[in-house]
């Protein structure tokens, strides 16, 4: 938040942070690591349940990851150049990039997803061996996908065709995984109707299940070609981070809250409230993208008969406004959202504090 | 002949030249034909019915009673 806006940056797609943070990251995060390695040391069952296990894949993995693509020289305190150099640079760039996605904001949040959904359902996880079978196959899996965000570009082409086979090879690991969530729910389906905090971590893995189907369908050559560069991605990356990460996280907070401070939500229609607008708000915000993405594609592509381009790059930026528009009022609405969670947590735990102080003032008299 | 043009095809796709395999191929081949064998040993080892027991009983660990032995020492 400081050192970019003044301008210090590795130029590296999510590693822009110089050296020194890079140094400062890899602490925390080691520390945070090993504070979780050592309470699994010390557990007192002999099977890690699988939570754990995507855990554990995140954390080593995002060191690997974090570390390798952050080789640096410095030159001065602020200014380091990467070790590697031009489609190498670009190949470890990618294959850090995909994966702080895959490994961070997949692996680390399914881990939430495979505790807090049978947690708040009240019922075992629909197959275990599914969930064993989605945890390798991602582990081994992921790391190949990093290449085919470098289609028809100076890396070998068979990197980008060998990355896209394995990202359609990941559909289903994914979707076995977002099976196995919802079907966690077979013969309740009424627990819908009732519990809010439910709905929002069944409909992230919906969401989990689109994204998961849409990312390897762009990463194919014939679709990447329209899509790249486009609005399509920043749509297919919202429907993650807003409809799947932001969701489950939310539901896990919410079922959070109640345990922390052992009370109800303060308000279940609050909570049902702030659901709706987030399913809304990320439908709008998504559908806005997808809509101004293929559209910018078919423009910068399209040629007269004499094979000039119809349309200048400033005609496809105009005809983008109205769903920027769109998006704006779509995350709106999401971040609206937000603040009625917030408001929520924070009455319900006034209240609950408020409830103990009482109970403790009755007993002391 | 149409078997025969295919057969063809699908060789001339699949030709490699062996001699000009680098290092870094060698090690990736075997990387990724590895992987490959251990997803496959791992589908089988998960999905044969004797094992289908002891694996699922494992979901129901999440409700075992939570405890935290507090006669351990605080570090």
């Amino acid at each position: 938040m400081i050192t970019l806006p003044l301008g210090f940056t590795q130029g590296k797609e999510y590693a822009e942070l110089e050296w020194p943070i890079d140094l400062a990251i890899a602490v925390v995060w080691l520390a945070y690591s090993i504070n979780f390695f050592m309470t699994m040391m010390r557990r007192k069952t002999s099977h890690i349940y699988v939570s754990n296990w995507f855990f554990l894949g995140m954390m080593v993995m995002i060191t690997y990851l974090h570390v390798v693509n952050s080789l640096a020289i410095p030159v001065s305190l602020f200014k380091s150049y990467s070790v590697f150099s031009g489609v190498q640079d670009a190949m470890i760039q990618w294959w850090w990039g995909h994966n702080a996605v895959g490994f961070y904001l997949t692996a680390g949040f399914l881990g939430i997803m495979y505790y807090f959904i049978p947690k708040q359902a009240n019922r075992p996880i629909f197959s275990y061996r599914l969930s064993v079978i989605h945890f390798w196959a991602l582990m081994f899996g992921y790391v190949w996908l990093g290449a085919h965000h470098l289609q028809y570009t100076a890396l070998p082409d068979w990197t980008g065709s060998l990355a896209a086979a394995v990202s359609l090879a990941m559909i289903i690991p994914s979707w076995g995984g977002a099976i196995n969530g919802m079907m966690t729910l077979s013969g309740a389906w009424d627990k819908l109707r009732t519990d809010y905090v439910l709905r929002f971590l069944i409909m992230s893995l919906a969401f989990y299940a689109m994204s998961t189907f849409e990312g390897p369908v762009m990463s194919v050559k014939t679709v990447n070609a329209l899509s790249h560069y486009t609005d399509w991605t920043i749509g297919h990356v919202h429907s993650g981070a807003l409809g799947w990460v932001a969701m489950v996280a939310a539901g896990a907070l919410y079922h959070m809250v109640e345990r922390l401070w052992n009370t109800r939500m303060y308000s279940a229609k609050l909570v049902n409230t702030h659901f709706w607008m987030a399913t809304i708000g990320t439908v709008i915000y998504i559908t806005a993208m997808w809509v101004s993405g293929i559209m910018q594609g078919l423009m910068w592509r399209d040629y007269d008969a004499f094979g000039a381009l119809t349309y200048t790059f400033a005609e496809s930026v105009a005809a983008m406004h109205p769903y920027y528009v769109m998006r704006a009022i779509g995350g709106m609405v999401y971040w609206a959202g937000g603040a009625v969670m917030l408001y929520n947590v924070v009455m319900t735990i006034r209240t609950a504090s408020a409830r103990r102080g009482v109970s403790v003032a009755t007993a002391n008299a | 002949m149409t078997a025969l043009i295919i057969v063809n095809s699908l060789r001339e796709y699949f030709s490699t030249d062996w001699a000009a395999m680098t290092l870094h191929d060698w090690i990736g081949m075997i990387m990724t034909v590895s992987i490959f064998i251990i997803m496959l040993v791992a589908y089988v080892l998960v999905f044969h019915p004797k094992n289908k027991d002891r694996l699922e009983a494992q979901r129901y660990i999440l409700f075992e009673d939570e405890r935290i032995d507090d006669s351990e020492e605080k570090k």
